[in-house]
């Protein structure tokens, strides 16, 4: 994989399953996230576990602290 | 008198034979594809999602061409027909891990009474691990021929399992890594 580059691949790693979505999913930009309302569990459809966004600064150093990783795995 | 036209209403009768000894045609046609769509995950996640409940999208880029015809319709996850009759659902999917080595599933999941849902199909991936630091990919399908004799009642839905639960299920909404499409091929 190419060095992470973009804040979805920071939020796959923040929570499991489902949690996220885009207002526009070809505009993914912090602006447009938002939580889903429901997540698919063992079957079933529920209300998402997840009830608070994480701020676009936690978000920017999770994807920070991936990227290096990345440089420090791949020199 | 050279014919440039042929009646074909008014002077065609009897069966119309069919070239290399294949069976005269006797009765009337109607187009074989009548319906077609197609539709993807937008956005990544991790983990399992029994069933994938949000983020699909009709595919909308590269003159995708769909639908063909009345297209699927979408609420949480659960894809209504919109007629009965046979259809071919397709399931591709991208799997990816970093430092996890478990199998990745995907599933067809159909229900007939528009509650309890069985498996339609399934395809289990193993994801091989090299390292800590070295991320792998992989790759899943799987197809099911459904009997739609209600449009009430018939519906399906698609799950992805994560053996470890830090794989990843890729979605994109600027191109297809994982999604399905349906492909009505007859009357029920």
């Amino acid at each position: 994989m190419s060095r992470p580059n973009h804040i979805e691949i920071a939020l796959v790693k923040i929570h499991s399953g489902q949690w996220f979505t885009w207002t526009d999913s070809k505009n993914k930009i912090y602006a447009n996230l938002r939580l889903t309302d429901k997540i698919g569990v063992d079957g079933n459809i529920v209300d998402n576990t997840v009830t608070e966004l994480p701020t676009e600064s936690a978000v920017n150093a999770k994807l920070k602290e991936m990227q290096d990783a990345w440089d420090a795995a791949n020199g | 008198m050279a014919l440039s036209k042929i009646d074909v209403a008014n002077m065609l009768t009897g069966a119309t034979p069919v070239a290399n000894g294949g069976t005269a045609l006797t009765s009337g046609f109607v187009n074989g594809i009548t319906m077609v769509d197609q539709w993807r995950l937008t956005t990544s996640f991790s983990g399992n999602a029994d069933p994938i409940a949000s983020n699909w999208e009709r595919v909308d880029t590269d003159s995708d061409g769909v639908p063909v015809g009345t297209g699927m319709s979408e609420s949480s996850g659960i894809f209504t027909f919109p007629s009965t009759g046979i259809y071919i659902i397709k399931y591709q999917g991208v799997g990816h891990g970093l430092a996890h080595s478990q199998r990745l599933s995907w599933n067809i999941q159909v229900t007939t009474n528009n509650s309890s849902y069985d498996m339609g199909s399934n395809h289990h991936e193993h994801l091989r691990f090299y390292g800590s630091s070295l991320d792998t990919w992989c790759s899943g399908f799987c197809e099911h021929v459904l009997d739609v004799t209600n449009t009430t009642n018939v519906k399906v839905r698609f799950g992805f399992g994560a053996g470890q639960g830090g794989e990843e299920c890729i979605g994109d909404s600027g191109g297809t890594y994982t999604g399905v499409s349906f492909t009505r091929i007859g009357d029920t």
